[in-house]
C-alpha cells in the first residue's frame, strides 16, 4: 500500500468540485467582466460607444483594485486549488502593481488610440485580457497555471504590437514579437515537461520540496535551464533580448510602454514564483545561471543604450539593463532567499512607476515633435518646462540618484547581493555599481539635451498635454518621489511577506 | 515488476517514430510550402498514434480534431491567402543560417538525449499511474509528515516499482482533473481563446 | 516499451523543430516548426503521464488549445504583413536596425 494508492482513493469518482473562494478570485472576476462588457458595449453601441471605452477600461482596472484592497486589509493568506493558486501579501502587492500600471497605460492610450483612428474597443479589450493574464500570474503557483497565464498575457500583446495596421514597422514588430514569444514558450514548455517528468506534479510547492531533496540530475538541470531561458525572452535578458528594441520601436508607443513595464514585470513575477517556490533547492544551478544572465544584461544593455539616437530604442536597451539589475538578486537567491526576494519585488514596483513615467513624457513630447529622435527633444525646457522637469525626475530615478525612487530600488538590490556574503554576491555588487555609473551617462545625456540644447526647428509653441496624459505623468512622478523620500512605505509591505518556507527549500534537512 | 517486452507495440512504435522523423525532416527542408503542410499532417498524425500507444485516447482524439482538423487547415488557408506559388521555391531556407542551425540542433539533441537516457535509463512504460495522481489528489501539504516522506522517497527512487491500481476510465479522470484541480487554467484558456478570436479578426480584416 | 523511446523521439522532433525555426525564412514555415516543438513537448508530457497520472495529459490538452490560438494569431499577422508588402520573407523584415 503506497501513497499513490492512498491518493487514488482521494481523487477517484464521483466528481466533487473543490470549494471556490470567490473573494480571493474577485479581482480576476471583475477584470474579466469588464473586458466582456467592453466587447458588448462596443458591438451594441458601435461608433457612439467609442469615447466611453478608455473610461470604462480605466474604471474596470480601478474597480478590480477594490477587492485587492479588501483582501489586503483582511490579511489572511488564501490557498486555492490545493496550492495552485495563492492569494497572499506578495501576490496582492503584485496584482496592485499590474492594475495600476494597466490604469496608467489606459491613460497613455486614451488620446493616442482615439486620434490615430485605431480599433478602439478591441484595443482596450485586449489590454484588459492581457492584464487579466498578469493578475492570474501573480497568484499562480502551478506550472499549468503559470503557462496559461503567460499565454493569456502574451497573445493579446502580440496583436497589440501590430495594432497600427497600416504601418509596416508595426506589422514587423508584431511578427517578430510573436515568433520570438511563441518559440520561447515552446522552449519553456519542454523544460516544464521534464520538471513534471521528474517530480510527477505541476504544483510548485512539492516540486520545491522534491528538488531540495533529490539533489542534481542531468534531466533536472536541462529542465530548469529551459524554463529559465523561456522566461529570459519574456523579461528581455541578454542574449534573448534582440526582439525588444525592434518591437518597442514599431509598436504603438503606449503598447511599447505596456511591454516594457507590465509584460516585463509579469515575466519577473513568473521567475519569482518558479525560482523561489520551485527551483530554490537547485541552487548550484540557478545561482550561476542567473548571475550570467544578470551580468550580460547589465553590460550589453547599458553599452548599446549609450549609442542610441532614438528615445524608444534607448529606453528599450535601458530596459534590458534594468532587467539585469532586477536579475542581480536572483544570483544570491538561495544564499539569502528573503532579502533577495524583497529586493526584486521592491525594484519591480519602483521600476513600474518610473519607466511608465518616462514613456508618458515621451508620448506627450512626441505629440509636438512627431519624432522619436532624442535630438528632436532639444530645448524642450524652453517650451515645456513641466514635462522637462518630470522627464528629469524619471531619468535620474532610472539612473538611481537619491532622493528618487530608483535610488531605493538600486540600494535594495545592492544591499541584497552584499548581504548574502558569498563571493558571487560581492562580485555582483561591484558589477551593479559599475553599471549604475555607465547608465547615469546616457540618462544624463537625454536630460542635458532637453535642458541645454537649442530647439531644433525653433518652434516654441507649447505642447498641448491632454488631461489623461497629464494625470498619468503626475501620478507616476508622485509615486517615483514618494518611494524615494519614504522608502519605509514599500519596506513595510515587503516586510509583511510570509516567507518562512524559503529556508526549508534553500537549506533542506 | 517483471519487464514485459511487448513486440507488437514496439514494432508499431518503430514504424511511427520513423514516419514522424522522416516527415519532420521534410517539413523543415522541403522547397514546396504546400508539401511542408502535408508532411506536417504526417508528423501530427504520427504523434496522435503515439498517444494511442501510450493509452491516452482522449488526447489522441483532440490531437486529430484540433491539429489536423483545424490547425493544418488554417495553415493551408494561410498559404492560399498569401498566394504562395504552389511549385518549388528556392528561397525558403536561409542559407547562411543553415550550417549554424544544423550544428545547434545536433548539439542540442546530443545533450537532450544524453540527459533523458542518463536519468530514466531502462524504465518501462507500465501505465501504473493512470488512476492515482500525486498532483491531482489534494496537495502534498495535506498529507501527514510520514506520507510526505514516503512520496519523497518514491520520487527519489526514480524507476521504483509501481503499484497496479487496475483500469480506470481515463477520459473521466482527465475531465475530473480539468474541472477540479485545473479549473483556473481552464477558465483562463477560455478568456484566451476569446481574446485571440477578437484580436485575430481585427488584425486580419481589410479596412 | 521503454519510457526513453518516447523521450528520445520527442528530443529528436524538438531539435528538428529548432532547426526549422532557425533556418527557415518563411513565416508560415517557422510557425509549422514551432508546432513541431509543441508536439515534442506533448509527447514528453503524455509519456510522463503513464508514470504519474493524468496531470500530464491535462497539460498536453492545454498546450493543444493554446497552440491553436497561437497559430490563428500568427497567421492573422502573416496576412496583415502580406497585404502591406506582398511578401512574408522574414529576411525582408528590416525596417528597423540599430
Amino acid at each position: 500500500m503506497t501513497v499513490l494508492s492512498v491518493l487514488a482513493q482521494l481523487s477517484g469518482p464521483p466528481f466533487e468540485s473543490l470549494p471556490i473562494d470567490w473573494h480571493a478570485l474577485a479581482p480576476e472576476v471583475v477584470l474579466l467582466s469588464v473586458a466582456v462588457l467592453i466587447t458588448l458595449v462596443d458591438s451594441i453601441g458601435l461608433e457612439r460607444a467609442r469615447p466611453l471605452m478608455p473610461g470604462l477600461a480605466g474604471l474596470g482596472l480601478l474597480g478590480a483594485l477594490i477587492p485587492v484592497i479588501t483582501l489586503a486589509v483582511e490579511g489572511s493568506d488564501r490557498v486555492l486549488f490545493g496550492g495552485a493558486y495563492v492569494v497572499d501579501d506578495l501576490s496582492l502587492l503584485l496584482k496592485a502593481v499590474f492594475l495600476l500600471s494597466g490604469y496608467v497605460i489606459v491613460l497613455l492610450s486614451t488620446n493616442y488610440i482615439a486620434e490615430g483612428d485605431y480599433w478602439e474597443g478591441e484595443y482596450y479589450n485586449l489590454l484588459l485580457f492581457s492584464l487579466l493574464g498578469m493578475v492570474v500570474m501573480a497568484s499562480a503557483r502551478d506550472l499549468i497555471t503559470i503557462f496559461v497565464a503567460l499565454e493569456l498575457l502574451s497573445i493579446p500583446a502580440y496583436m497589440l504590437a501590430a495594432w497600427r495596421k497600416g504601418d509596416r514597422r508595426s506589422n514587423e514588430a508584431g511578427m517578430k514579437y510573436l515568433l520570438m514569444g511563441v518559440f520561447a514558450s515552446a522552449v519553456m514548455l519542454y523544460g516544464m515537461s521534464l520538471v513534471y517528468g521528474v517530480t510527477g506534479t505541476t504544483l510548485l510547492e512539492p516540486i520545491g520540496l522534491i528538488f531540495a531533496e533529490v539533489g542534481t540530475a542531468s534531466v533536472i538541470t536541462l529542465g530548469v535551464i529551459f524554463v529559465i531561458i523561456g522566461f529570459s525572452f519574456k523579461v528581455s535578458a541578454v542574449p534573448f533580448h534582440t526582439w525588444a528594441p525592434d518591437t518597442y520601436e514599431g509598436a504603438p508607443t503606449p503598447v511599447a510602454a505596456f511591454l516594457a513595464v507590465a509584460s516585463k514585470i509579469a515575466g519577473f513575477v513568473a521567475l519569482i514564483s518558479l525560482i523561489y517556490f520551485g527551483f530554490l533547492g537547485q541552487s548550484d544551478l540557478i545561482e550561476p545561471l542567473l548571475f550570467i544572465l544578470a551580468t550580460l544584461s547589465m553590460f550589453v544593455g547599458n553599452l548599446i543604450a549609450l549609442r542610441q539616437t532614438n528615445i524608444i530604442r534607448m529606453l528599450a536597451y535601458s530596459g534590458v539593463a534594468q532587467a539585469g539589475f532586477m536579475l542581480a538578486p536572483f544570483a544570491v537567491a538561495a544564499s539569502d532567499p528573503e532579502t533577495s526576494l524583497k529586493a526584486v519585488v521592491t525594484y519591480l514596483v519602483i521600476y513600474a512607476a518610473m519607466n511608465l513615467g518616462a514613456f508618458a513624457v515621451v508620448i506627450a513630447l512626441a505629440r509636438k515633435t512627431r519624432s522619436g529622435e532624442i535630438s528632436s527633444f532639444g530645448g524642450a525646457f524652453q517650451y515645456a518646462p513641466a514635462l522637462t522637469v518630470a522627464m528629469s525626475v524619471f531619468l535620474f530615478s532610472l539612473a538611481g540618484i537619491p532622493p528618487l525612487g530608483g535610488w531605493f530600488a538600486k540600494f535594495s538590490v545592492f544591499a541584497a547581493v552584499v548581504n548574502a556574503g558569498t563571493t558571487a554576491g560581492y562580485v555582483m555588487a561591484v558589477i551593479v555599481a559599475v553599471n549604475s555609473v555607465i547608465a547615469l551617462y546616457y540618462y544624463a545625456q537625454v536630460a542635458k539635451t532637453m535642458w541645454m540644447d537649442p530647439v531644433p526647428d525653433g518652434d516654441m509653441t507649447p505642447v498641448g498635454v491632454p488631461p489623461s496624459l497629464g494625470w498619468a505623468i503626475v501620478l507616476t512622478a508622485a509615486l517615483t518621489l514618494l518611494f524615494g523620500v519614504l522608502p519605509g512605505l514599500l519596506g513595510d509591505v515587503t516586510d509583511s511577506f510570509d516567507l518562512g518556507h524559503l529556508e526549508l527549500l534553500a537549506f533542506p534537512g | 515488476m517483471e519487464t514485459t517486452f511487448d513486440l507488437p507495440a514496439n514494432i508499431a512504435f518503430g514504424v511511427i517514430a520513423v514516419a514522424i522523423i522522416v516527415a519532420a525532416i521534410r517539413v523543415v527542408t522541403t522547397r514546396n510550402i504546400v508539401h511542408a503542410a502535408l508532411w506536417l499532417v504526417v508528423v501530427l498524425g504520427g504523434v496522435g498514434a503515439i498517444y494511442i500507444l501510450l493509452q491516452a485516447e482522449f488526447v489522441a482524439v483532440v490531437q486529430y480534431l484540433v491539429y489536423i482538423g483545424a490547425i493544418v487547415v488554417l495553415f493551408l488557408f494561410g498559404i492560399m491567402l498569401t498566394r504562395a506559388p504552389l511549385g518549388e521555391m528556392l528561397d525558403l531556407t536561409n542559407r547562411t543560417m543553415r550550417v549554424g542551425a544544423i550544428i545547434t540542433a545536433v548539439i542540442l539533441v546530443t545533450i537532450m538525449v544524453f540527459s533523458v537516457v542518463d536519468s530514466f535509463r531502462d524504465e518501462e512504460v507500465d501505465f501504473i499511474a493512470y488512476s492515482g495522481d500525486v498532483a491531482a489528489a489534494q496537495t502534498f501539504a495535506d498529507l501527514s509528515a510520514e506520507e510526505q516522506e514516503t512520496v519523497l522517497d518514491e520520487v527519489a527512487a526514480i524507476g521504483a516499482e509501481g503499484t497496479d491500481l487496475g483500469p480506470v476510465g481515463r477520459t473521466e479522470t482527465v475531465s475530473d482533473s480539468i474541472f477540479r484541480d485545473y479549473l483556473i487554467p481552464f477558465e483562463v484558456i477560455s478568456a484566451l481563446l476569446l481574446a485571440a478570436l477578437i484580436g485575430a479578426i481585427v488584425i486580419a480584416r481589410r479596412d | 516499451m521503454l519510457l526513453n523511446q518516447f523521450l528520445i523521439l520527442s528530443a529528436v522532433l524538438f531539435c528538428i523543430g529548432v532547426y526549422g525555426v532557425l533556418a527557415r525564412r518563411n513565416a508560415v514555415l517557422v510557425l509549422m516548426s514551432i508546432e513541431m516543438l509543441l508536439n515534442a513537448v506533448n509527447i514528453n508530457l503524455v509519456a510522463f503521464s503513464t508514470r504519474w497520472g493524468v496531470s500530464g495529459q491535462v497539460f498536453a490538452l492545454f498546450i493543444i488549445a493554446v497552440a491553436a490560438a497561437e497559430v490563428g494569431v500568427g497567421l492573422a499577422i502573416v496576412l496583415l504583413i502580406y497585404r502591406n508588402r506582398t511578401s512574408i520573407d522574414l529576411d525582408e523584415l528590416d525596417e528597423m536596425k540599430g
